[in-house]
């Protein structure tokens, strides 16, 4: 196959949201002479285009999560073959979490896979997850962000304690926090303190890249909101 | 009905021994490839008919029934503390549900409420559970309860939450939910006797994000009790169960006392459209009978992307969950209506006037609303909206679906551009007196103007 054959079928493997297949398009790829980064930039159309589709109804979320999966599969590879000043051109890690005494997961893998799509490190670190857990996380992980789902009022102070936990342990410059879920309102996000919040999977997105854009150092002046 | 303890220690033993699956699986992979699978095999694909948004077909709603009895045959419940699926025979899961009670009662002396299976278009009339579990902060919740309870068409309870505990945050798996159990109860019985309806069956517990508020406040002394309220056990979607539902079905079994068994499929999510939602329902309530023994529920349809079901495409897969289920089964269905407006929007009553309807005709026993404001807002539900919802739900049994679907055509117009932004109206502290109990002019205004117009629109109210 040639390169144009090569980075097509990196990013039909995409497009069919199959792990696997896109895992074994990246290597060949790159087996076959193209550059790294401009395969990693026939992904990234690939899996904006997957993202539209979601967006329009074309996709359910099952698909969304395995081409989020395929992406990171074919990420893993790619990425061992550019420099690490290339490298240095994703936007960021996000670690994620449904704080405490929540295991709703659909909002939370929502919001995950979106940014990954969207150039994003993601590390989930999953459903029911303590305060104390979720910064060491991000501390062990070097995140940027920390995105924080909760869908029940009484799951809601577990984003508090985070915020708390965060400027009483001196970190709170280190981090960009966001939050969202069914009940959780800007309002609430303002009061605890957090530098964004988002009514969707897409606007999680617009919020990090907003505050990525605002050359601001966490916390924020005021909590970025998008509707 | 008691719990039968073989039946829930096979269940245990298949969460423990049944087939491993692993929970990105289940979700990428097991049920949507089943749904799918199904889908086609019995030529379900793009039957959603917007158009009309309460199914007409009662054929497409015996091979729903089919199709989600297959699907659950083929994948069980996934049990995501083990990691393994739980599941049952075809022969096995239809045994389930026909020992499921075709009625059984809730509640006590002159408040006995008496549930049975409704048929679809059955002239009797329905349950009505009030309200969800919506928070409100503790100085609202005795007011709130009286209000609701002193609506006559409520007949059991089993909301509001509350948002704090003796003025600490309420959080979920904590010492405080533990507390909250038994508050909550305490709470409950003294506004219903306020309210003249002592007797009235609660749903229990409210405030139980996990198993923890049952434990605290189920059969305990001066807590919920067994002989007239009942445990809520909802399960995590897709087809999920957890060791918090679990360990909620043994201290029931422990207490005495029956279940509730709850769920629900996101349009839009792990089961794909409405058509993927109804059929994931179907199978996730044969389920919930089997795994929970429930007496009541079922697993409800909502919309992603409105996080309601009161708009064409929730609606058509709400009411073929239940003709199916009216069809094909003798359970007291339960269904929850999830509203997205708040009190004081003429937007809020006409959800409730489409979907209570739509509910009411298509077979369902009983229903627990409404989810006033989406459930978002601590502090918004109010008895107007209860009184308005149990209205409907009542006086639209016996109606034909086609007349039911004419009247929807008619009412969907006038809300359904709005469930993408919904209005947030105003707090139960905002539109009512809360001495008195009346609701604000305003708000009395547009219910009567809503309720002249679904009576204009056909509804028998």
């Amino acid at each position: 196959m040639d390169k144009q054959e090569l980075l097509a079928q990196l990013y039909e493997s995409l497009l069919d949201t199959d792990p696997e297949a896109a895992a074994t398009a990246a290597q060949a790829a790159v087996d076959g002479g193209v550059d790294a980064m401009e395969a990693i930039h026939v992904a990234s159309e690939a899996i904006a285009k997957v993202g539209d589709l979601f967006e329009c109804g074309d996709l359910y979320l099952p698909s969304l999560m395995l081409a989020g999966e395929a992406m990171k599969r074919s990420m893993a590879i790619l990425s061992r073959y550019i420099s690490a000043e290339q490298a240095s051109q994703s936007k960021g890690k996000v670690v994620i979490a449904a704080v405490a005494g929540d295991i709703h997961d659909i909002g939370k893998n929502l919001v995950a896979t979106m940014l990954s799509v969207h150039g994003y490190e993601v590390i989930d670190a999953g459903v029911n997850v303590p305060p104390m857990e979720i910064i060491d996380a991000a501390q062990r992980e070097h995140a940027r962000f920390i995105a924080l789902s909760a869908l029940m009022t009484t799951s809601m102070p577990y984003q508090r304690d985070v915020m708390d936990l965060l400027r009483e342990m001196g970190v709170r410059d280190r981090f960009f926090v966001i939050v969202g879920g069914g009940p959780v309102t800007p309002e609430y996000a303002r009061l605890i303190g957090a530098d964004g919040w988002g009514v969707s999977a897409v606007s999680a997105v617009r919020v990090c890249d907003r505050l990525l854009q605002s050359n601001e150092r966490p916390p924020v002046k005021s909590t970025f909101l998008q509707e | 009905m008691t719990l039968n303890r073989d039946r829930l220690m096979d269940v245990l033993d298949k969460a423990h021994k049944g087939p491993i699956v692993k929970q990105f699986d289940w979700d990428t992979r097991v049920i949507p490839g089943a749904i799918a699978d199904k889908l086609k095999k019995y030529g379900l694909q793009k039957t959603c008919d917007p158009a009309n948004p309460i199914n007409q077909n009662l054929e497409l709603a015996d091979r729903f029934f089919e199709a989600g009895l297959e699907v659950a045959t083929e994948v069980g419940m996934l049990c995501t503390d083990t990691q393994r699926a739980i599941r049952y025979s075809r022969e096995e899961l239809l045994a389930g549900l026909a020992a499921a009670p075709a009625a059984f009662t809730l509640g006590e002396g002159k408040e006995i409420a008496h549930f049975q299976h409704r048929s679809i278009s059955d002239p009797v009339p329905p349950i009505w559970v009030s309200p969800l579990s919506i928070a409100v902060t503790e100085d609202v919740f005795e007011p709130l309860v009286v209000g609701i309870a002193g609506v006559p068409e409520v007949d059991c309870l089993e909301g509001p939450s509350f948002e704090t505990i003796w003025g600490a945050p309420l959080r979920a798996g904590s010492p405080y939910e533990l507390l909250a159990g038994k508050m909550q109860a305490e709470r409950f019985y003294s506004a219903i006797s306020l309210a003249g309806r002592d007797g009235i069956g609660l749903y229990a517990v409210g405030t139980s994000p996990t198993h923890y508020g049952v434990l605290g406040g189920y059969g305990v002394p001066g807590g919920y009790k067994p002989e007239r309220d009942i445990v809520l056990v909802l399960s995590p979607v897709e087809i999920k169960t957890s060791y918090e539902n679990l360990m909620k079905l043994a201290h029931a079994y422990n207490c005495g006392g029956q279940t509730y068994g709850g769920s629900w499929s996101m349009i839009g999510g792990y089961a794909g459209g409405p058509e993927g939602a109804a059929l994931s329902c179907i199978a996730c309530t044969i389920m919930l009978y089997n795994v929970y023994q429930c007496v009541n529920g079922a697993s409800f349809p909502y919309d992603l992307k409105t996080m309601g079901n009161c708009g064409r495409h929730a609606l058509w897969a709400l009411g073929l969950v239940f003709q199916a289920l009216s069809r094909h089964t003798h359970i007291c269905a339960n269904s929850v209506l999830n509203q997205t407006a708040g009190p004081v929007t003429e937007c809020l009553l006409y959800e409730s006037a489409v979907g209570m309807m739509t509910l009411s005709v298509c077979g369902t026993s009983s229903c627990t609303g409404p989810r006033t404001a989406g459930g978002k807002f601590t502090n918004f539900i109010t008895p107007l909206e209860v009184k308005f919802a149990g209205e409907v739900f009542k006086r639209s049994s016996g109606m034909s679906l086609s007349q039911a679907n004419d009247v929807a055509n008619r009412l969907l117009p006038k809300y359904e551009h709005e469930l993408g932004h919904p209005p947030k109206g105003q707090s139960f502290k905002e539109c009512y007196d809360l001495a008195t109990l009346q609701p604000s002019d305003a708000w009395r205004k547009v219910y009567d103007t809503v309720k002249n117009k679904a009576i204009g629109a056909g509804l028998p109210l």
